[in-house]
């Protein structure tokens, strides 16, 4: 699974970072820099907390990352 | 080869920009003497021959057609992804919100009935009568209004004025827009093909790429391929800025030494408009899109710049990227906070401040944190005007400036509602 953001609805509050400090840092602003999207075996638990705490919906996990045509 | 000088852009015959064609005319053929009405128009490029969906799917794909308005994704494979039937929209993105570029514009004035012609050709091909067109200036809209109203199969086609900047012409903005919401890239990764206008299932590519659909389709594959690198035959439509041989709107057969196109003289080179890369010059490169690609220097929508000596590069890169910092739709925060504060730091370094490694810093937060690709091009434009530039930035360093005052050689709009 992969780690994505929803840039539109983040609000840079940062609560992803302190529940996923071992992929998620923080910019001057404060909105989220993602380390390594990749998520697999044992932190899957971890990150899907930090997903269903996300008060904006904005972190998600996805399948694989499909590249969009424009 | 032969410059043939192409006057007559529509009704404003000795303004911006001059239309050049090098070499053989394709989707220019035919508008020397300015714009095409249909009966000039059918005696320059005949009736399009008839396609269905897996013909025209062949046929894109011999030509190895892909889309100009920037992502260069093979045409093929969006055609094929579209699934035919009346639900289907058909877009042609028209909007051409990047200053710098004024060829789409420029075909709409002179060839609107080419670029009709290949959008009605798409959607005959997948069995839709949803046509819409997006355009962003006066002139390129009564253009077209005015050929739907010569053609007798003109009814079905909606065109729609859509000036919403840089940002709001990407694609999946405008589909946004041509569906009544507002004129932003969605912070999903939804494909238009899948969920375009109206919700519905959309081919929507750039406007040179329905006309060069309705060339290859009036000409045939192998007229069509007769000029051009065999990696993406044909030809393409340039933007050309500043100090190059030929400024103004320029249809080139691909394939040609890029020194040829934009002239041999020294100076940074911007590739691909202001969503591109600065290379050190043209050197040996060639002008295809997959050969520049793999350069890592992207020609997008066709914007090739070269400064001229009396204005102050520096100033003008830092001109450029507060604009785009303006262009930020303002709906992802590291773009609409990112962009700014490093727009600030190229201040700064033109000022003389050495603040090389705050900017490498804040260009490199910016990639692959936005809804769209805005900040991604604007953080490519930003690192490699530095890096292309570095007499320009020892000057600044040094003496606080290099003297020359910033004469705008790259344009820059007025933000857009
Ligand atoms: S918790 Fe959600 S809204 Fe808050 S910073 Fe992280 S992604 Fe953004
Ligand atoms: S990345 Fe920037 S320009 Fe793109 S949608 Fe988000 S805020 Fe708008």
């Amino acid at each position: 699974m992969r780690l994505e953001i929803d840039w539109t609805r983040c609000d840079g509050h940062g609560l992803c970072a302190r529940l996923l400090p071992e992929r998620i840092g923080l910019d001057d602003a404060g909105f989220p820099v993602l380390g390594d999207r990749m998520v697999e075996g044992d932190d899957l638990t971890h990150a899907r907390r930090a997903v269903s705490a996300c008060p904006r919906l904005a972190l998600r996990l996805e399948r694989a990352p499909t590249p969009a045509p424009r | 080869m032969t410059t043939t000088p192409l006057r007559g852009a529509g009704t404003h015959v000795d303004t911006w920009p001059p239309v050049w064609v090098l070499g053989a005319a394709h989707v220019l053929a035919g508008t020397s003497g300015g714009r095409l009405d249909l009966s000039a128009h059918r005696e320059t490029h005949g009736l399009p021959r008839r396609r269905d969906r897996d013909e025209l799917v062949r046929d894109a794909q011999a030509v190895r057609l892909v889309g100009r308005g920037g992502a260069a994704f093979p045409v093929a494979t969006k055609l094929a992804g579209v699934p035919v039937g009346s639900r289907t929209h058909v877009l042609v993105n028209g909007s051409e919100g990047e200053p710098a570029s004024h060829k789409d514009r420029t075909l709409m004035r002179l060839a609107p009935h080419l670029v009709l012609d290949g959008a009605l050709a798409v959607a005959r091909a997948l069995e839709t009568r949803r046509v819409t067109v997006a355009v962003g200036d006066a002139a390129s809209y009564w253009s077209l209004r005015n050929a739907l109203d010569e053609r007798p199969d003109g009814d079905g086609v909606r065109v729609a004025s859509h000036r919403h900047g840089f940002v709001g012409g990407e694609i999946r903005a405008v589909a946004r827009a041509m569906s009544g919401d507002v004129a932003r890239p969605p912070g999903r990764r939804v494909l238009p093909t899948v969920h375009g206008v109206d919700g519905r299932p959309t081919f929507a590519s750039n406007v040179e790429t329905f006309a060069q659909l309705a060339v290859l389709l009036g000409r045939g594959v192998d007229a069509f391929a007769s000029v051009g690198d065999p990696d993406e035959p044909g030809t393409t439509l340039l933007t050309l800025i500043g100090d190059v041989d030929h400024p103004g709107v320029v249809e080139v057969p691909t394939g040609l030494p890029l020194s040829a196109v934009v002239g041999e003289r020294v100076g940074p080179l911007l590739v691909g408009g202001y969503h591109g890369t600065w290379i050190a010059g043209p050197g040996d490169l060639v002008l295809s899109r997959p050969a520049l690609r793999t350069a890592g220097a992207p020609l997008n929508a066709g914007v090739l710049a070269r400064l001229p000596h009396d204005t102050c590069a520096l100033g003008e890169v830092a001109a450029v990227s507060r604009w785009l910092a303006g262009e930020s739709a303002a709906q992802c925060g590291p773009c609409f906070f990112g962009l700014p504060s490093m727009a600030d730091s190229v201040g700064r370094l033109c000022a003389g401040e050495d603040v090389r490694s705050d900017i490498a810093r804040r260009v490199g937060l910016l990639p692959g944190r936005g809804a769209c690709a805005h900040p991604d091009g604007s953080a490519a434009f930003v690192r490699s005007a530095l890096a292309a530039m570095p007499d320009e930035v020892d000057a600044h360093l040094r003496n606080r400036g290099c003297g020359r005052p910033v004469r705008r050689a790259l344009p820059v709009g007025v933000r857009a509602a």
